[in-house]
């Protein structure tokens, strides 16, 4: 440690927040190097603002820690000032407790929350002074791991991978670092080692199985070649997830970070089941903790912290069965403590005046609505529960209240999208507009701004829309230009995301393993931190791809047939094909599904694995 | 219509000064995010904090003189109010409960000088350089001894202007205690300027030498020894 610290001080006043690289924050763990077993370093793949805000690391450092024998620690990805500072200076990367190399750690874990991270990962890996494929670290330690929701298609970055963890990870961690403690004093080969981790529900070693393909470039099949290791890898979940771990302590960052507050999840999974959305999916079933567990980890929290915010994570918070009493609850605490509730994901129109007047977040973020689609008939091809008379009913008691803007997300390129549901876009904007001049005067605020934001849609593995082409970039202008032409009032904003990237996340999104290679290339021609925009540089993906051979619109554009064997056939995340295919069909007729609270809907999940409304066995 | 949060809370309060290290991995926190730091170290320390009035409440914390990334001190000051009137040790005993590394109080007192007073601040430099340290020992005497030390200041950009800089003589306002060499590291004690109406940092001091001498320095180690009012009395 004192030897890299050394080293690292000096840099440390030429660089751009220079807390980020030395640690030391509050709640940040330390252990006796000497007593430990088992040195873990949870890499997130992008910068420390961006990771510190994550909760999936928060649980699994605050979960591994909580072992004596076990150390935990943070690693982050340098920006590029610092970056150039550890590679002049010969600092490899390390991790922020013990300010050690993580070259010389057993497991290096990474997280991949997005598919625009993959190149951290490899830059990372050489920083750390190791080689970025995994067949060339022929050494059992580090072992390096991956897991995350990206993981349910990991094959892009299967190469770079030992292994990954399927779905969650609270078990599943504990099992795998018991495993290898227990080999570890018999100085097992790191083949040996992955042979008995391929035993454990939800491992996946993406090196025990074999690819063949097709004559027209499809996956044939997928075979494991290794005894041990399963046919198919089914994800990891929480049965009792009111009993699941959850830290008493955050470390809580000096710098300011992106979600800079405590953070209580309440329950996981969705019961909606948006067609376009990942999420909804792969985190099935829904589960949630009780009032009891929420409110004492809440205190503890905002104790152990000090901060003066938290907030209520989940994808849907208002989908909690009792939410009314639990933030009444919630907010009796948070009142008496000078503390804000945030409630992230919240229908606001369920809620009575009096309880939104109590919650400081809903009253200052103003109103934000993701209709996602601009007519009804499309909403119901994505199954997007929210109706044009919810979001005008809802900016009128808001508008009389004194709110003077609106925000709007939609997607563009959504399967069977007409120029009619494009031309939606700006006509709800407008009717929003009108709303506003319709309230009188002495209500409403002195002015109106309504901002509509459009992302392309990306198609992603485990969900309806899997089997669907992705718009082209050409088609994609098209339809923003057609929005733009149409906005008539000076009170609409519209902005929108640009499209090589989208193209991009599609073909890693669901992409095999032959596009490791073009990940390894982009790489290495200096694409990094691809998702900030500053830093993306599409022309050397292009080169990349074309010097590999790889036809993107193979992956993106091209629609697949149910029957196709997709590069995660091998991997079950419980929701089955069959169901899949059923919403697909549904979806080309504008039928909708209800949600899980008014009906199971068979999505192949049972009941066993704790969901509250699952019904099949 | 809402009402501010705490409009019947009590506005009796009592005032405190603490001094305070910053020292270690903590000397990279930068003044922005120390006040954050020390809001949730109060917050957690569930000391009677005294808050704003308003519709905005906030904990009161003021720090009477910024100190720059990088410095070590054992003589920092913040400013709190409570609303209980609490014994000096056992206010510095709770808060110390659950500082970070490198973070911590060492006395409380009552504010007895106004934070208008302070006039100077005193370093301690030790610094190694790229080239033979007998060398720079020599560079530095002449860089001191010359008629001016110019150093470049950033001033406020006039309206529609770029911000610009000017060439600022600081001979007349600095004080060298003394410099000497330690085997290859030279030691600078300095007074420097601090407070509301001119404040010199120890970086641009060094800058000007390192661009005088042509050289780069390899490691630096800065820390401030005493915060000084306009009676050359110490602020605490
Ligand atoms: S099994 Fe039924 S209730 Fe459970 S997640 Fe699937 S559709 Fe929803």
């Amino acid at each position: 440690m004192e030897e890299l610290k050394r080293k690292i001080e000096p840099l440390l006043l030429k660089t751009q927040k220079p807390a980020r690289y030395i640690g030391g924050e509050l709640g940040s763990v330390i252990k006796d190097k000497s007593k430990v077993d088992v040195r873990f370093a949870f890499c997130f793949p992008d910068v420390y603002d961006v990771g510190m805000s994550h909760l999936g690391m928060k649980i699994l450092y605050g979960l591994k820690n909580a072992r004596e024998n076990w150390w935990c620690e943070r690693v982050f990805m340098p920006e590029k000032d610092f970056e150039k500072q550890m590679r002049d200076n010969d600092i490899p990367l390390y991790a922020l407790e013990s300010l050690d190399p993580i070259k010389d750690f057993d497991f290096i874990g990474f997280t991949l929350q997005y598919e625009l991270s993959y190149t951290n990962v490899l830059e990372m890996l050489d920083l750390a002074g190791l080689p970025v494929l995994s067949k060339d670290r022929t050494d059992l330690t580090p072992i390096v791991i991956g897991g995350g929701p990206c993981v349910c298609n990991p094959e892009p970055v299967a190469d770079f991978f030992d292994l990954f963890v399927l779905g969650e990870g609270e078990e599943l961690n504990i099992e795998l670092l018991e495993l290898y403690e227990r080999m570890k004093p018999h100085n097992p080969t790191k083949q040996e080692f992955l042979r008995e981790a391929a035993k454990i529900e939800g491992v996946y070693v993406p090196s025990f199985y074999d690819v063949d393909y097709n004559d027209d470039g499809t996956v044939k099949s997928i075979t494991p070649n290794c005894d041990t290791a399963p046919a198919k890898i089914r994800k990891r979940v929480i049965k009792d997830f009111d009993k699941v771990y959850y830290p008493d302590s955050f470390v809580v960052p000096f710098t300011s970070i992106v979600h800079d507050r405590a953070v209580v999840e309440v329950l996981r999974g969705c019961i909606r089941g948006c067609r376009f959305c990942q999420a909804g999916f792969i985190y099935r079933p829904f589960r949630e903790k009780g009032i009891d567990t929420i409110e004492k980890q809440t205190k503890a929290l905002c104790e152990q912290t000090g901060y003066e915010q938290v907030s209520l994570s989940s994808l849907s918070t208002s989908d909690y069965t009792e939410i009314e009493k639990l933030l009444a609850t919630l907010a009796d605490y948070t009142d008496k403590e000078n503390v804000n509730l945030s409630l992230p994901s919240l229908r606001i129109d369920s809620f009575s005046e009096e309880l939104l007047e109590r919650i400081a977040s809903v009253r200052k973020s103003g109103l934000t609505f993701a209709p996602e689609a601009g007519t009804q008939r499309l909403r119901d091809v994505i199954n997007k529960n929210i109706t044009e008379e919810e979001i005008m009913h809802t900016c009128r008691m808001a508008f009389a209240a004194g709110y003077g803007t609106v925000k709007l997300y939609f997607m563009l390129g959504l399967p069977d999208e007409t120029d009619e549901d494009v031309l939606g876009i700006p006509e709800l904007a407008h009717k929003i507009v009108d709303l506003y001049y319709e309230t009188p005067r002495e209500l409403r605020a002195a002015t109106i701004q309504v901002s509509l934001s459009t992302a392309t849609f990306v198609p992603k593995p485990f969900t309806p829309f899997e089997f669907e082409p992705q718009a082209t970039p050409e088609e994609i202008d098209l339809k923003q230009k057609l929005i733009i032409d149409n906005i008539r009032s000076k009170k609409v904003k519209f902005s929108y995301h640009q499209q090589p990237v989208s193209k991009l996340e599609a073909v890693l999104a669901r992409g095999d393993r032959r596009v490791c290679k073009a990940v390894y290339e982009a790489w290495k021609k200096g694409c990094t931190l691809d998702s900030w925009d500053e830093h993306f540089r599409p022309e050397l993906w292009d080169e990349a791809f074309a010097e590999c051979g790889i036809d993107r619109s193979f992956y993106a554009n091209r629609r697949r047939e149910y029957d196709e064997v997709m590069p995660w056939s091998h991997l079950d995340y419980l929701v089955s094909r069959e169901f899949f295919i059923r919403e697909n069909k549904k979806a080309h007729q504008a039928l909708t599904t209800r949600n899980c609270c008014e009906g199971c809907s068979g999505c192949g999940i049972s009941k066993e694995y704790g969901g509250l409304y699952c019904k099949g066995v | 219509m809402a009402q501010p949060k705490n409009q019947n809370l009590i506005v009796e309060r009592w005032d405190y000064r603490l001094t305070f290290a910053k020292e270690g991995r903590a000397r990279y926190i930068s003044h922005l995010d120390l006040m954050r730091t020390m809001q949730r170290a109060i917050k957690r320390a569930k000391v009677p904090i005294w808050y704003t009035q308003g519709f905005n409440p906030h904990a009161y914390l003021m720090f009477p003189l910024a100190l720059p990334l990088g410095t070590d001190s054992e003589i920092e000051t913040l400013d709190i109010a409570l609303t209980e009137d609490w014994e000096f040790d056992r206010l510095v005993e709770q808060l110390n409960g659950s500082m970070p590394e490198g973070l911590y109080f060492i006395s409380a007192a009552r504010p007895v000088r106004s934070h208008k007073d302070i006039a100077a601040a005193r370093y301690d430099i030790e610094l190694s350089f790229n080239r033979p340290a007998g060398e720079m020992l020599g560079l530095f005497e002449s860089f001191v001894s010359g008629e001016t030390i110019e150093i470049e200041k950033r001033v406020k950009p006039k309206k529609g202007r770029k911000p610009g800089v000017k060439l600022v003589d600081i001979k007349p306002l600095m004080t060298l205690n003394s410099y000497e060499l330690r085997g290859e590291k030279l030691y600078i004690d300095i007074t420097l300027p601090a407070g509301v109406e001119s404040n010199i940092n120890t970086g641009v001091v060094i800058d000007a030498f390192c661009a005088f001498a042509k050289a780069e320095f390899e490691t630096i180690y800065t820390k401030r020894t005493k915060i000084l009012c306009k009676d050359g009395e110490n602020f605490t």
